[in-house]
């Protein structure tokens, strides 16, 4: 019988478990979890990867099973779904259904993202289904649907905000002429007005019969959506409209009907509070949709650049086909004005692309064969075919999209503060309103109550309201002015204008920490090899002794004679030479004989003439005087250069000095950040003197050199515990440890496979400004997130206590409920207006070029003007 | 999967009869202070009570709810 039982109320349940590779590894799972109390049998498929287990609920739970497992070193794998939540107008409903998400057995971790309307949920699959996630967010009140990708996202994400702006715009239409004339009916006594506005418009009934249908019209939706919050134990923005509308057009009601009940009589019909509050309201959530949607406008942007066609050449024939349709190895056609539709390597053809759309390289880049295309980047002039290598969710576009999707739905540190207020903030208002309510109804009214008293920015008079309907409009005052929506709008919709307008610019943030860390950085360290230097050698300089050929043309020749001496060499200083004497235009054809001679350099026989390149080792051994040069060749490599001499026919005829050069902007971006007044650092395994040299040239003045791959996270911890926040700008692969304990990682140059990179930061070009346009982002959103912030919580500061009637007792004023619906909408209007200032923002860097390709301009006419006369 | 059904319905019972029960006393509270008080219509007492009884279970429902569904939890796990 008791077996009976304990089989009736045995669970079953499946998780899949990642790092299990062999046999032990089955029983270590088995055993660890029989041993566990409660569990009543534990099988692993270890194919599948999975552990099955049977237990009993009432003895252990999952978190218990789950916990067991990760304490042997294997992890529990987490899927992660991507819902689209709808009905959600403020803070707290992210709250609420955040809360909803992370009840349920199997989740993990749930973010909802308010201005996205998307939900992100880290779940333990077996244990609980989207399905199941969208029943959660419904019965919390909310709508949900798994979020579609792409192109077909922004359509369904367009259309829904189209919907939404139509549906309160058909409200306001409606609304809006009706309060009106509300409002001209209530105070037709006043002013000119009798002039104009007929007695009848005045009458009680009539006001009533005008508000009504604004009530229960476009007023209809707070009373249901809060309804619908309330039976499920949660309570949100709607709820605070509601009790606001209801309650004055309840009194109205009450006051015309039974003018003698005790509510204010005739002189306190709030028709004109009831009408105005719901319009201005509507007014508030018409305005929101227009403008929630274009603080997004950056992933729009980016959704929008999906090519949808691509002409591809199938048996020889050239067919046009869905971009999503094309197959690795595909060869695409791209003709001029066309778009890339893949990502992929150019086969034939030359161009023009530009790329500005997702690297913010603001010149069109060179297309020839070897080059690498990207989908979604517009081809300008010439026609080429590529070979698609990247298809799909793998292009670089698809992978941005993602990587600044997530970055825009992630929550920064600063926020949790404001979710805590807001999450708190229905509550915590209701509960004000209910004491402000107790304070006026007890001891306020009978303290300080005069009926000339009147509302502020009004003519309307209190008059002979009675102690409850005074107290009441108090206590409704404060529901309708309070804003929390100001508060938690103030931090996401920043994040996502800040990361949108960081990823047209080439920079991608990974997470809404990394902007906020990158905000505050106070040194940065780079990396030398790759990230400051090119990472290959080249040729700095040629010298010829006094007395030889010290021409230009002498040194070319000396250049050429190396070049030709090298030119069968495979080892990167020969490499560099060949190179070298290349990019100068210079023949270099094949040696006669060639020789290498292991750590000394090379000989070779070129034109008939013996030629030996090499150290001074090799010019001792072979009785080439070096004295001439040596002063030169010592200068050289103090500056960190590797010197090699050229002897022809035994007599020294120069030197070659060989070093890793700068990149093109390095020194541009350090004399920035300088000026911006962050330290900067360098880090190198090289010898000090090399890593010195380079220091000086880029203005660097503190130097790590010496220091191995392994050990720079190291040496970014050592400055960590010196309490500076600190970033590391490298390569992204070899510094991959570094980039990750630093504050902010930097990984630069990824080129578009921005999926791959370490860092919290990942720079598109190989530009070393757009870690200066990184930072300037990354201020310029934490500094909007502030300014919101402040906003938010100093209009509620301000705004609550006045509505409560902190000032009646002095100035014998009160906010009227339509005055405080006003404000409240312009408070949460305000933060998101003040967030879409963010679209302006350009980078100095980026405003001091289209400066200066602006004052080019007028001269590049000019010559061509004058050229063609 | 029925255990636990009838456990969520006896958390929601014993929720909102904590919850209507704190608003019903608040409102009480405020009715009898205003009697014994003196000087308030009927209207005023009685809409005084009903006001503070809707507030009241706005605040308290989703935290009376709230705390018995994560004691319920507790529960269950041990």
């Amino acid at each position: 019988m008791e077996q009976g039982t304990k089989e009736a109320n045995a669970h079953q349940l499946t998780l899949p478990i990642e790092g299990m590779s062999c046999a032990s590894c089955v029983r270590t799972v088995e055993g660890a979890l029989d041993n566990l109390s409660g569990v009543e049998k534990a099988t692993v498929n270890l194919a599948g990867g999975k552990v099955s287990v049977v237990y009993d609920p009432t003895r252990v739970n999952v978190a218990k099973v789950t916990q067991a497992i990760t304490d042997l070193g294997y992890a529990i794998g987490v899927e992660e779904a991507r819902l689209r939540v709808t009905g959600m107008t403020c803070a707290s409903c992210v709250s609420h259904v955040e809360t909803a998400l992370r009840e349920l057995e199997g989740v993990q971790n749930a973010v909802v993202n308010l201005g996205l309307e998307t939900a992100r949920v880290a779940y333990i699959p077996g244990l609980v289904t989207p399905g199941r996630m969208k029943r959660a967010i419904r019965e919390a009140g909310y709508e949900a649907e798994e979020k579609a990708a792409g192109v077909e996202a922004l359509d369904r994400e367009k259309e829904a905000r189209q919907r939404e702006i139509r549906r309160q715009g058909m409200y306001l239409a409606f609304t809006l002429p009706i309060a009106m004339l509300v409002m001209l009916g209530t105070f037709r006594d006043m002013w000119i007005l009798p002039l104009f506005v007929p007695e009848w418009l005045g009458y009680k009934w009539v006001l009533g019969l005008l508000t009504t249908p604004i009530v229960l019209g476009p007023g209809r939706q707070f009373f249901v959506n809060s309804w619908r919050g309330l039976r499920h134990g949660v309570t949100d923005m709607n709820l605070l409209y509601a009790t606001g509308i209801g309650a004055a057009y309840l009194i109205a009601v009450i006051n015309t009907l039974w003018p003698k009940a005790g509510f204010g009589g005739e002189g306190a019909t709030f028709f004109e509070s009831a009408a105005l509050l719901t319009t201005f309201i509507v007014l508030g959530r018409w305005l929101e949709a227009l403008t929630r949607g274009r603080t997004s406008e950056a992933i729009r942007k980016l959704m929008r650049l999906q090519p949808k066609r691509a002409r591809i050449l199938r048996d020889g024939h050239e067919i046009e086909i869905p971009a999503d349709e094309v197959e690795v190895d595909d060869v695409v056609l791209v003709r001029p004005g066309e778009q890339v539709a893949v990502d992929g390597v150019v086969l034939e053809g030359y161009s023009a692309v530009d790329e500005s759309m997702l690297t913010g390289e603001s010149l069109p880049v060179e297309k020839k064969a070897g080059d690498q295309a990207i989908g979604g980047t517009m081809n300008k002039t010439g026609a080429f075919k590529y070979r698609a290598t990247r298809v799909g969710q793998e292009t670089a576009l698809a992978q941005i999209i993602k990587l600044v999707e997530d970055a825009q739905a992630s929550k920064a540190p600063i926020q949790k503060l404001a979710d805590w207020v807001a999450g708190h903030f229905i509550l915590g208002v209701h509960m004000l309103a209910a004491l402000v309510f107790v304070f006026w109804f007890f001891a306020g009214y009978d303290l300080f109550f005069d009926p000339d008293s009147a509302f502020i920015l009004s003519p309307y008079k209190l008059g002979e309201i009675g102690v409850f309907g005074f107290s009441l409009l108090l206590s409704v005052t404060v529901l309708v002015i309070s804003c929390p929506c100001a508060v938690g709008l103030a931090t996401p919709s920043a994040i996502m204008a800040g990361a949108g307008k960081a990823a047209e610019h080439g920079v991608l943030f990974k997470n809404a920490e990394a902007i906020e860390n990158a905000s505050k950085l106070q040194t940065i360290i780079f990396d030398k090899t790759g990230t400051l230097t090119k990472g290959e050698p080249s040729v700095t300089d040629v010298v010829t002794p006094d007395g030889g050929p010290e021409t230009e043309d002498g040194r070319l020749s000396v250049l050429r004679l190396a070049a030709i001496a090298e030119k069968n060499s495979e080892h990167p200083l020969g490499e560099a030479i060949v190179r070298g004497a290349q990019a100068r235009g210079l023949q270099v054809p094949d040696a006669e004989s060639f020789n290498a001679i292991p750590g000394h350099g090379v000989e070779a026989r070129v034109d008939g003439r013996e030629i030996l390149l090499g150290n001074r080792k090799l010019m001792r051994e072979r009785d080439a005087v070096v004295a001439p040069l040596l002063p030169q060749a010592e200068a050289l490599e103090r500056d960190g250069k590797t010197v090699m001499f050229v002897a022809v026919g035994g007599r020294l005829a120069g030197l070659i000095a060989v070093a890793d050069t700068l990149k093109e902007y390095s020194v541009e971006a350090i004399q920035w950040l300088h000026r911006s007044g962050v330290e900067v650092a360098m880090i190198t395994g090289d010898n000090r003197r090399t890593a010195e040299a380079i220091a000086r040239q880029v203005g660097i003045d503190r130097v790590l050199a010496e220091v191995l791959p392994q050990d720079k996270a190291e040496e970014v911890k050592k400055l960590q515990a010196q309490g500076l926040k600190v970033a590391m700008v490298g390569d992204g692969v070899n510094d991959a440890p570094a980039l990750a304990q630093a504050d902010v990682g930097m990984a630069i140059g990824s080129g578009t496979d921005v999926a791959k990179e370490t860092g919290h930061v990942i720079l598109i070009k190989e530009d070393l400004r757009d870690v200066v346009v990184a930072i300037e982002a990354a201020k310029a959103t934490m500094g909007k997130v502030r300014q919101n912030l402040f906003w938010a919580f100093a209009y509620n500061t301000l705004s609550i206590p006045i509505g409560a009637g902190l000032l009646y007792p002095v100035f014998k004023l009160v906010v009227s409920p339509e005055w405080a619906a006003f404000l409240m909408a312009v408070s949460s209007i305000t933060v998101t207006v003040n967030t879409l200032l963010m679209r302006s923002f350009v980078p100095s860097i980026r405003r001091e070029e289209r400066r200066q390709q602006a004052a080019q301009r007028p001269l590049v006419v000019a010559a061509t003007a004058s050229g063609g006369k | 999967m029925e255990q636990m059904e009838q456990l969520e319905r006896e958390v929601a019972i014993r929720s909102a009869a904590t919850y209507a029960g704190i608003s019903l006393a608040a409102a009480l509270a405020v009715f009898i202070a205003a009697t014994l008080k003196g000087g308030y219509a009927d209207v005023a007492r009685f809409g005084g009570a009903i006001w503070v009884f809707m507030l009241m279970m706005i605040v308290t429902m989703p935290v009376v709810t709230s705390w018995f569904k994560k004691r319920y939890r507790q529960r269950r796990t041990g």
